[in-house]
């Protein structure tokens, strides 16, 4: 895939989505002002907008991009790694306005919990993306593995006090979630 | 060597299912296929553009299978969706700017050739047109169209020039309108 297809994927699919991820910023610079202290605010919040747009991603919202997806020459695998970068950059993006939010609120470990997030929610996202091309109790399930994830990683973090250990199991977990995306997205029949 | 070629191909799955067909498009040939139903119809066109895979019998776009050598069957074949797009001035710019980007094709060459199509589909809805245009400026070898409007047949087959075209229907008066010759239609207008 070209740097120049990728490009095309992931800027239409922001451009399209702009309106949500702009709320999502709003809610979550709002929520930063409210929790400015501890991990656990932009660990959770920022993991349910991973899955929120993680979800958006599914095919038939924005029918004309996923027509010409579909259509394009590119492999189920790299598309997966296109789209799955959509919700990879709003979410991080989300979790450095969180961290902004806290220090102006006077948060003095916004640095320290913005490190604890941006892996958790990373791979938050990536797990809820297998649940965007799936439905009924296999899409539930792999929004409860997301959650699973996301909580796993504040745990180790937090009360382990184990930031390595939360790298490394955000890594793995983010590493499985995006090949379990491909995967399904190169057998995938759009119907 | 013929652009599509199904050989007892079906489908089944998500509740629907088409097939089995079998026909062959060489270059240049136009051929139309009439359905029972809209959903035939769209599976029939997304089976014969390698969107989806045939779930038994045996689909070849130019000499590739779509079950192993998808990125080239998508080289040869555009598909066109039955579904109006409807889009604004920049947003149709961007539009052609993205498929130019998907398809690898030069942005400025792809946007002058977007601007020539339109201009000869003036007499078309913008919102049929736009993904036809869509469609061509990847310069395809064969088009596939879901369910087209047969009102539009005149101008589509004629922005898709000498290219090979399948496509599916839901009347016979529809398929008739994209099989006739070209020859034949310009004499009769």
């Amino acid at each position: 895939m070209t740097l120049r297809a990728l490009t095309a994927v992931v800027a239409a699919r922001l451009y399209e989505q702009r309106r949500v991820v702009s709320y999502a910023y709003i809610a979550t610079a709002v929520v930063g002002l409210l929790q400015p202290h501890g991990a656990a605010g932009p660990v959770f919040f920022g993991s349910l907008l991973g899955i929120v747009i993680a979800l958006a991603q599914s095919p038939g919202r924005y029918p004309h991009l996923d027509c010409c997806e579909q259509c394009a020459p590119l492999f189920g695998r790299e598309l997966a790694r296109a789209k799955a970068l959509v919700p990879c950059i709003a979410v991080a993006i989300a979790a450095i306005v969180y961290a902004g939010a806290a220090s102006a609120r006077g948060s003095s470990d916004a640095p320290l919990a913005l490190a604890i997030a941006l892996p958790a929610v990373i791979a938050t996202t990536l797990i809820a993306l297998c649940a965007a091309i799936r439905h009924g109790s296999s899409q539930a399930l792999y929004v409860s593995l997301a959650c699973a994830a996301s909580v796993t990683a504040y745990a180790l973090a937090v009360w382990a006090h184990s930031l390595l250990g939360e790298l490394a199991f955000c890594a793995v977990a983010a590493f499985v979630g995006l090949r379990q995306y491909g995967e399904a997205l190169a057998r995938y029949d759009p119907v | 060597m013929p652009l599509l070629r199904m050989r007892n191909a079906s489908f089944i799955g998500g509740g629907c299912s088409v097939g089995p067909l079998t026909l062959e498009v060489w270059p240049g040939e136009r051929a139309a296929l009439t359905f029972a139903s809209a959903r035939e119809a769209r599976l029939a066109a997304r089976l014969a553009s390698g969107i989806v895979k045939a779930s038994s019998g045996r689909v070849l776009i130019g000499d590739y299978d779509p079950r192993v050598q998808s990125i080239h069957c998508k080289r040869i074949v555009a598909f066109v969706p039955h579904e109006p797009m409807s889009l604004s001035e920049p947003d149709f710019a961007r539009y052609i700017a993205y498929r130019a980007a998907l398809w690898n094709v030069d942005a400025r060459h792809a946007g002058a050739y977007a601007a020539f199509l339109r201009e000869r589909l003036g007499e078309m809805h913008e919102a049929f047109a736009y993904p036809l245009i869509g469609a061509l400026i990847a310069m395809p070898d064969l088009v596939v169209l879901d369910r087209p409007a047969p009102v539009y047949a005149e101008q589509i087959l004629g922005a898709i020039e000498a290219r090979a075209v399948f496509s599916t229907h839901t009347n016979a008066a529809a398929a008739r309108a994209f099989e006739r010759p070209a020859v034949l239609r310009m004499t009769q207008a």
